[in-house]
C-alpha cells in the first residue's frame, strides 16, 4: 500500500516544485542577461553562479572568509522564513515579520550601543521586542478579530518609525555618518561570541548566530511535529472549527503563535545586527528581510529544514549579483534578476499543483483497503 | 616636477569643469587626458599594461551627478585614453563589509589600482591596505580623522588620499552671493560629514565677511540645515518650499543629488529662487534639468577629476612615491590664476553681475596671501554678525 | 435490439494501487429512470466522471445511440446532451434564477444579452415539467428544493436528454423528495433518460425502472425494479443481508443525565431567538431524539449545548453539575461526547492523519502526552485499537490522511472516537448523514449498544426513518421551539410531519 509512486509523495513533490522554481528563476535571469547584453550573458550567469567561489583562485582563506560572510548574511532571512512558516502552520499569515524584525533591530542595537548590555541580554531584548510586536497583532486578531495581515502591515510601519527615532538618538547613531556606531568600538561585550572563526578565514562576523539558526530550525521542527503544542497549532491552522470543537483554546493559540513567530523574527534581527556586520541607517521603508522571508518559506516547502536550504539559495543568488561585470551590466540588473528569482519562489505551490494534475487519486486511493492489506501481508511474507 | 603636475591638474580640472557644465562628456575629457599624457612626456605608455584600474562607488551610484559620477567619468576617461582595463564595482549595501567584499572582488578580478571616492572608505582601507600591499589605493576625501576613526593612524605605502579645503570653496560661494546682493540665503547640506560641514561653515563665514564689508550684516540671514542624506526627497523639498516661500532667495545645495529638492522648490510658480551648486560646475546640469536659465548662480567646486587624472598619470609614469602614504590637503595654490586652484568658482559660466570675475580674482589673491583666513574647524558654527538660523536635520 | 441511448461497455478505470471501475457495463434505455446503486467508494462517482469526461478509462467504450463516442472533457459530454445535477449545487447565490440558468450559454446579439427569449424558454420548460420556478427570484432567497429544480432547468435549457442526478435527495425534506420523484417521472415520460445515483432503497423502489448495482468497483448486476425487493437490492449492494429495523429492547431509563432548562440562543441572522425556551431532559439508558425539518434551530441548539455557540439564557445541567458556562474542553472531559453534524467542518482535521484525529480531544491527557511531547507509539496503538473495534477502513492505516478516506469511514472514525471517550452523554447529530446502508446499520447498532450500556443519548436527525427506528422519545423542534413530544411506538409519520411543519403543537410548555 506504500506503492504511491515516488513522484506522488508530497515531500518529493514539494522538493521538485522548489527545485523547478529555482531553476526557472535562473533561466529567466539568464534571459534577462541575454536581453541586456547577449554576448556576455553566459559569462554573467557564470559569474553569478560561481559567486564567491571565484576566490578559490585568490586563496583558501579568502574563499572561506566569504563563505562565512555568506552564512552570516543568510541567517536573518532564514530565521524570518522560520517565523513565517511557523505562523503559517497555525493558519496565520504573519506578514508582520518585517516589523517584528525591525523592533528586534531597535532592541538589540539600543541595548548594545546605548545601554552597553552584554550580548546575551541584547539578544534576549531583541527576542522579547519581536515577541511583544507579535503579541500586539495576536491580541487584535484574537480579541478584536482584526486580520493579522492588516495589523501586521500597520505594525511594520509603526516599528520602522520608532526605529528611526530611537536608533537616530545620539547615543546610538554616529550623527556624522548617519549610521549606528560600531558595536565593536562602543561595547565589545555586545558582540556575539565567535564561532569557527579560524576555519572561516578569520571572518570576524562568524558568530554563534550560525549554529543558533540551525538549532532554532530543529526546535521548530520538533515543536511542530512532536509536541502537543505543535499538534494544537497545526490543528488550528488546518481547521479552526475542528480545533474549537475539540476544546482547544483558539485565542490563546493565535496569540502564542504570533508571539513565538515574532520572537523568532526579533531573534533574526539580533543575530544579524549583533555580529556587527551591518549598521542601522535611517530608512524610509520597512526592511525587506521579512518579505524575502515569505518567499524563502514557500521555496523551502514550509519545512523548517527546507527553509534553511532555500534561504541559503536566495542569499547565494543575491550575493552573486555583485560579481557581474559592470562594463556589460549595471548593478541594477542583478537586483532585478534576483527580485524575479525570489518572486518566482512564491510560485512553489502553483508548481506543486501542476505536478499534481495528472493524478486525481485522492478520493479513491483507499477504496479497497481490506484486500490491499492482505496483499501486502502476503508480499511481506514472500520477501 | 611639481610644477608639471600642477599644470596637468589645471588643464584637466578646467576641461572636467567644462564637460560637466555642457553636459557632453567623453570628447572633452579625452582631450584632457591627451593633454595630460603629452605634458607628461610620454608617460603612461611605459607600464600601462601592468595596471588595471577599478573604482568602487560609495553609498551613491555612478549617476549621482556629483561625487561618484565625477570620479567615475574621470577614471574611465583616463583608462580609455591609456588603454587600461577599467571597471567599477558597486557594493551590495552601504557597509564596510560590503565595500571590503567589492575590493577583494576587484582584486581577484586582477585590478591593482583601486579608486575610492568618499570618507566612507576609510574603514575599508584600514581593513585591506596592509593585506594587499601590491594594490594601489587612491582615496578621495578620506581625512586623517577618518583614518584615525577607522583605527589606522598612518597610511601604508600603497595608499594615498586627497582632501580638499572645502571651507575655501564655500567661503568664496558665500562671499560672492552676498556681494551679488542676496540677503536671505540658505545652506542645504547632505549628511553632516566633515566635508559638508566645511563647505557649510565656509559658506557662512563668506556670507558674514561680505555682509560686514557691505555694512548690511543686520539684514543678511542664512538658514542652515542638513538633509541627512545625499539625495532629495519629499521631506527635503517640503523644507525648501518653506524657505523659499518665506523669502529665501538662494540656497547652497551641498550634498550629492540633494540639489534636486532645492531646485524643485526654487522653480515652483511664483518662487523664482536660485541655487548654488557644489563639487563641480552644476549650472549646465541644473539648468538643463529644470529648464530655467540662471537657476544655478555659481558652484563651489573642488578638483576631483583633476586629482584623479593627475594621480593616475603620475602612477603610470612611475612616480607613485610622490603620493605613497600621504594625505594631501588640496586648496589654493595660486593667488594670481584662480583656475590653478583645487577649490574655485566656475569663471566660464559666470553669471553674476555685481560680483565680477575680477572681484573673484581679488578674493582668491587675498585668500592666498593670508589677508583673509577661513577657519576649517568643524566643531561649531562660526561666530558671525549676520543671523544664522540652524534647523534640525531633516532626516 | 434494445434502444439504448447510452452504453458504457466494459469500462475499466485504474488509479495507482486501486481499480476503481473493473469491467463495468451500464446500459441506459431511452426514457427510463435507471438507478445506480452502491456503497460509498463502490465506484459510482468514478463511473459517472468517466461518462462526464473527467476521467479517461483504460479500457472500454462509450456508445451514444449505438455509435461509439469519445468523451475527453465535460464539454464533449454537454455536446452529446449529457447533463448532471451535482450533489452540491453550482449556482451563484446573488444571481437570479434566470441568470443562473443561462450562465455559460448566454443568448446574445452583437454582444448584448437578449434575455427575453431565454426567459420565455425557461418559463415554457418550467410549465411543461411543472417545476414552478420563478425566473426572477434570487438564488439565495429560494429553498434548497427549488435550487435543485433550477439545476434541473439548467440541463433542460441546454436541451440535454440524458440527465444524471447525483444523490439528489440527500438535501431535501420528505415533501420535497416526493415532488422530485414526480418531476423525474414526468421527465422520463417526456422521453428524457435519467441516471439516478443513490443509496436510498426506498427511492429506487418508488421511481426507478431498472437498477444497476456496483460493489467495490465491480459490476454486480442489473435488475428490473418491479421484480425485486429492497432486501435483494441491499444484499446485492452490501454483499450480505441487511436488517432495516433496528433490533432493540425496551429502554430502561434510570437517572437524569442531561437537563436543559429554558435555553435560548440569539440568532445571528435576525432579531428573534433561533432557539427559544427549550427545556427537556435525557436519562441514562434512553435515546431522545430531536426531530424537525432542517433549519429549525437544531444546529443552534446543539451549538449552545456543546459550547460551539454562545448561549443567551437558560441552564444546562450534566450529571447534576451546571455546565452552562463551561468551556468546550471542560464539557469534553466531564462526560459529554459529541458526534458533530458536519464532520468536515467540526469533526475532523482533514489534513491530519487518522491516528492524529483519533486523539483530537485527548492529546493532552497523560496517556498521550509526556511533558509536552506526544507519545506517538501510544497514539498509534490507540488508533489501531479503535479502527479495529469499529472497522474503520483506510488506505494506509493509521497514517492515512483523513481527507482521502471515504465519507463513511470518516464518520465511523468520529463515532469510534466519541464512543470510546469517557462520557455519560452522547450528542449525536445526523450520525448517518450521507452514509450507505451498511454503515448506517452499523452505527445504529452501536448507538443502541451505547444506550444499553447505560449512557444517555441525544440524537438530532432529519431522517424520519432513523428517528422512528432508533429513538425512545421524540421531541419535535419547529422554529426554535420544542412543539411536541411523541412516543415513536404510538405515533405515525403523518403525525410527526404535522408537528414538523408547525401545523400541530402540544401545549405542554404552557401547561407547565
Amino acid at each position: 500500500m506504500e506503492k504511491t509512486s515516488f513522484f506522488k509523495r508530497p515531500a518529493v513533490q514539494t522538493l521538485l516544485a522548489s527545485i523547478l522554481c529555482a531553476v526557472l528563476g535562473i533561466i529567466i535571469g539568464y534571459i534577462i542577461l541575454l536581453f541586456m547584453n547577449a554576448e556576455h550573458a553566459g559569462e554573467g550567469m557564470a559569474a553569478i553562479l560561481t559567486n564567491f567561489f571565484k576566490y578559490r583562485i585568490a586563496s583558501q582563506t579568502t574563499l572561506m572568509k566569504y563563505m562565512g560572510s555568506f552564512l552570516v548574511k543568510s541567517v536573518p532571512v532564514i530565521l524570518c522564513a522560520e517565523a513565517i512558516l511557523f505562523a503559517y502552520k497555525a493558519g496565520l499569515f504573519n506578514i508582520g515579520v518585517a516589523g517584528q524584525y525591525t523592533v528586534g533591530i531597535i532592541a538589540s542595537l539600543y541595548t548594545s550601543l546605548a545601554l552597553g548590555w552584554n550580548w546575551f541580554l541584547c539578544l534576549i531584548a531583541a527576542i522579547v521586542a519581536g515577541a511583544v510586536w507579535g503579541l500586539i497583532a495576536g491580541f487584535f486578531k484574537a480579541y478584536c478579530n482584526v486580520n493579522e495581515v492588516i495589523a501586521g502591515i500597520m505594525l511594520n510601519w509603526i516599528g520602522l518609525y520608532i526605529c528611526n527615532i530611537i536608533l537616530g538618538l545620539p547615543s546610538c547613531m554616529n550623527q556624522s555618518k548617519s549610521e549606528t556606531y560600531d558595536i565593536k568600538d562602543v561595547n565589545p561585550a555586545g558582540l556575539l561570541p565567535a564561532f569557527m572563526r579560524e576555519f572561516f578565514g578569520k571572518n570576524e562576523y562568524m558568530t554563534i548566530a550560525i549554529p543558533i539558526t540551525v538549532i532554532v530550525a530543529i526546535v521548530i521542527l520538533v515543536v511542530l511535529n512532536k509536541t502537543t503544542f505543535g499538534y494544537e497549532l497545526k490543528a488550528t491552522g488546518h481547521n479552526k472549527e475542528a480545533a474549537k470543537y475539540s476544546g482547544m483554546n483558539a485565542k490563546r493559540n493565535i496569540i502564542l503563535t504570533l508571539v513565538i513567530s515574532g520572537a523568532i523574527a526579533g531573534m533574526a534581527a539580533g543575530l544579524y545586527y549583533l555580529t556587527g556586520i551591518e549598521h542601522f541607517k535611517i530608512a524610509s521603508s520597512v526592511p525587506g528581510m521579512g518579505f524575502n522571508g515569505i518567499a524563502v518559506a514557500f521555496l523551502g516547502g514550509l519545512h523548517p529544514i527546507g527553509a534553511i536550504i532555500a534561504g541559503l539559495f536566495v542569499e547565494y543568488i543575491t550575493l552573486g549579483g555583485q560579481y557581474l561585470n559592470t562594463n556589460y551590466y549595471n548593478p541594477q540588473v542583478a537586483d532585478l534578476m534576483i527580485s524575479i528569482i525570489i518572486y518566482l519562489c512564491g510560485f512553489v505551490l502553483f508548481f506543486r499543483t501542476i505536478l499534481n494534475r495528472p493524478g486525481k487519486v485522492t478520493v479513491n486511493a483507499n477504496a479497497e483497503p481490506a484486500t490491499n492489506t492482505t496483499d501486502n501481508k502476503d508480499k511481506e511474507k514472500e520477501v | 616636477m611639481k610644477k608639471k603636475l600642477l599644470s596637468v591638474l589645471l588643464v584637466a580640472a578646467m576641461t572636467a569643469t567644462m564637460f560637466v557644465g555642457c553636459g557632453s562628456s567623453s570628447e572633452s575629457s579625452d582631450t584632457a587626458s591627451s593633454d595630460a599624457a603629452t605634458t607628461e612626456e610620454g608617460a603612461g605608455s611605459a607600464a600601462s599594461s601592468d595596471y588595471k584600474i577599478a573604482m568602487i562607488t560609495d553609498s551613491g551610484d555612478i549617476t549621482d551627478m556629483s561625487f561618484n559620477q565625477t570620479t567615475y567619468e574621470a577614471s574611465k576617461a583616463f583608462a580609455e585614453k591609456n588603454g587600461v582595463d577599467f571597471q567599477y564595482y558597486k557594493p551590495t549595501e552601504d557597509s564596510d563589509d560590503a565595500r571590503i567584499a567589492s575590493f577583494e572582488n576587484a582584486v581577484t578580478d586582477g585590478y591593482n589600482v583601486i579608486i575610492v571616492p568618499g570618507y566612507l572608505f576609510a574603514g575599508m582601507i584600514a581593513n585591506v591596505a596592509e593585506d594587499y600591499p601590491d594594490v594601489t589605493i587612491i582615496a578621495l576625501d578620506c581625512s586623517q580623522g577618518d583614518f584615525d576613526g577607522a583605527g589606522m593612524s598612518e597610511l601604508p605605502e600603497n595608499v594615498c588620499s586627497f582632501t580638499y579645503q572645502e571651507e575655501l570653496a564655500g567661503y568664496m560661494a558665500g562671499y560672492a552671493a552676498v556681494k551679488e546682493g542676496y540677503k536671505k540665503l540658505g545652506f542645504l547640506g547632505g549628511m553632516a560629514v566633515p566635508a559638508v560641514i566645511r563647505y557649510g561653515y565656509g559658506f557662512v563665514q563668506g556670507c558674514d565677511a561680505a555682509a560686514v564689508e557691505l555694512g548690511n550684516a543686520s539684514d543678511v540671514q542664512v538658514n542652515y540645515v542638513y538633509g541627512g542624506q545625499f539625495y532629495g526627497d519629499d521631506a527635503v523639498t517640503a523644507q525648501m518650499d518653506t524657505w523659499y516661500s518665506n523669502g529665501t532667495e538662494i540656497v547652497f545645495a551641498c550634498g550629492g543629488g540633494i540639489f534636486t529638492s532645492a531646485c524643485e522648490a526654487a522653480t515652483k510658480p511664483g518662487v523664482n529662487g536660485k541655487v548654488i551648486g557644489v563639487d563641480v560646475d552644476q549650472s549646465g546640469t541644473i539648468e538643463n534639468a529644470y529648464g530655467v536659465e540662471g537657476l544655478c548662480v555659481t558652484s563651489a567646486m573642488k578638483g576631483l577629476a583633476a586629482t584623479v587624472d593627475a594621480t593616475l598619470t603620475d602612477l603610470l609614469a612611475g612616480n607613485w612615491s610622490n603620493y605613497a602614504g600621504k594625505i594631501e590637503n588640496l586648496g589654493i595654490v595660486s593667488g594670481t590664476d584662480p583656475s590653478l586652484n583645487y577649490v574655485q568658482l566656475p569663471t566660464d559660466t559666470w553669471t553674476m553681475e555685481n560680483f565680477t570675475v575680477d572681484d573673484y580674482k581679488a578674493l582668491v589673491a587675498s585668500l592666498n596671501d593670508g589677508t583673509i583666513t577661513v577657519s576649517n574647524s568643524t566643531d561649531a558654527m562660526p561666530k558671525t554678525e549676520i543671523t544664522v538660523k540652524e534647523y534640525d536635520n531633516i532626516h | 435490439m434494445e434502444d439504448y441511448v447510452i452504453e458504457m461497455l466494459h469500462i475499466t478505470k485504474e488509479f495507482p494501487g486501486i481499480i476503481a471501475n473493473d469491467d463495468i457495463t451500464l446500459q441506459l434505455k431511452r426514457g427510463e429512470i435507471h438507478a445506480l446503486l452502491g456503497e460509498n467508494g463502490a465506484g459510482k462517482s468514478t463511473l459517472m466522471s468517466v461518462l462526464f469526461g473527467l476521467y479517461t478509462p483504460e479500457k472500454g467504450v462509450i456508445k451514444k445511440d449505438g455509435k461509439e463516442v469519445k468523451i475527453n472533457n465535460p464539454n464533449d459530454a454537454t455536446d452529446l446532451g449529457i447533463g448532471m445535477v451535482h450533489q452540491h449545487f453550482m449556482l451563484v447565490d446573488i444571481f437570479t434564477v434566470l441568470d443562473n440558468i443561462i450562465l455559460g450559454s448566454e443568448p446574445s446579439k452583437f454582444g448584448f444579452l437578449t434575455k427575453a427569449d431565454a426567459r420565455k424558454k425557461v418559463l415554457d420548460l418550467s410549465n411543461k415539467y411543472n417545476l414552478k420556478v420563478d425566473p426572477d427570484a434570487l438564488i439565495e432567497d429560494i429553498t434548497v428544493g427549488m435550487q435543485q429544480r433550477v439545476e434541473i432547468l439548467k440541463m433542460l435549457y441546454r436541451d440535454n436528454d440524458i440527465l444524471i442526478f447525483d444523490e439528489p435527495t440527500a438535501v431535501l425534506t420528505p415533501q420535497e423528495i416526493d415532488e422530485l420523484m414526480k418531476i423525474m417521472k414526468d421527465l422520463a415520460a417526456e422521453g428524457k433518460s435519467i441516471l439516478f445515483i443513490t443509496h436510498k432503497l426506498n427511492e429506487i423502489m418508488e421511481v426507478a425502472d431498472r437498477c444497476s448495482i456496483l460493489r467495490k468497483g465491480k459490476y454486480i448486476g442489473t435488475v428490473d425494479v418491479k421484480n425485486t425487493t429492497k432486501e435483494e437490492l441491499s444484499s446485492m449492494m452490501v454483499g450480505r443481508n441487511v436488517k432495516f429495523a433496528v433490533d432493540k429492547v425496551e429502554a430502561k431509563p434510570t437517572d437524569e443525565v442531561l437537563k436543559v432548562e429554558n435555553v435560548c440562543v440569539k440568532s445571528k441572522l435576525h432579531s428573534n431567538d433561533s432557539v427559544h425556551n427549550v427545556s427537556f431532559n435525557v436519562r441514562a439508558g434512553e435515546i431522545v431524539c430531536i426531530a424537525g425539518i432542517d433549519g429549525n434551530g437544531q444546529t443552534e441548539f446543539v451549538g449552545a449545548l456543546t459550547g460551539l455557540d454562545d448561549i443567551s439564557s437558560g441552564k444546562i445541567t450534566l450529571c447534576g453539575e451546571d455546565i452552562t458556562k463551561k468551556s468546550i474542553r471542560y464539557k469534553n472531559t466531564h462526560g459529554m461526547s459529541h458526534i458533530p453534524e458536519d464532520r468536515h467542518k467540526h469533526g475532523l482535521v482533514l489534513d491530519y492523519s487518522l491516528e492524529e484525529n483519533m486523539i483530537l480531544q485527548r492529546y493532552f491527557e497523560p496517556a498521550f502526552n509526556n511533558k509536552g511531547i506526544i507519545k506517538k507509539a501510544e497514539m498509534r496503538k490507540y488508533s489501531d485499537r479503535l479502527t479495529k473495534a469499529f472497522d474503520v477502513r483506510s488506505g494506509q492505516g493509521p497514517r492515512t490522511i483523513v481527507r482521502s478516506m471515504s465519507g463513511g469511514n470518516q464518520q465511523k472514525a468520529i463515532v469510534a472516537r466519541e464512543m470510546d471517550r469517557q462520557h455519560e452523554l452522547l450528542v449525536a447529530v445526523q450520525p448517518t448523514r450521507g452514509l450507505d446502508v451498511g454503515a448506517i446499520e452499523y452505527i445504529h447498532k452501536e448507538i443502541v449498544k451505547e444506550r444499553d450500556a447505560g449512557k444517555a443519548i441525544l440524537l438530532v436527525s432529519l431522517e424520519l426513518d432513523e428517528v422512528m427506528n432508533l429513538s425512545d422519545r421524540i421531541l419535535v423542534m419547529y422554529e426554535g421551539e420544542i412543539v411536541g413530544e411523541v412516543d415513536p411506538k404510538t405515533t405515525t409519520l403523518q403525525e410527526l410531519g404535522l408537528y414538523m411543519s408547525g401545523a400541530k403543537r402540544d401545549n405542554r410548555k404552557e401547561a407547565k
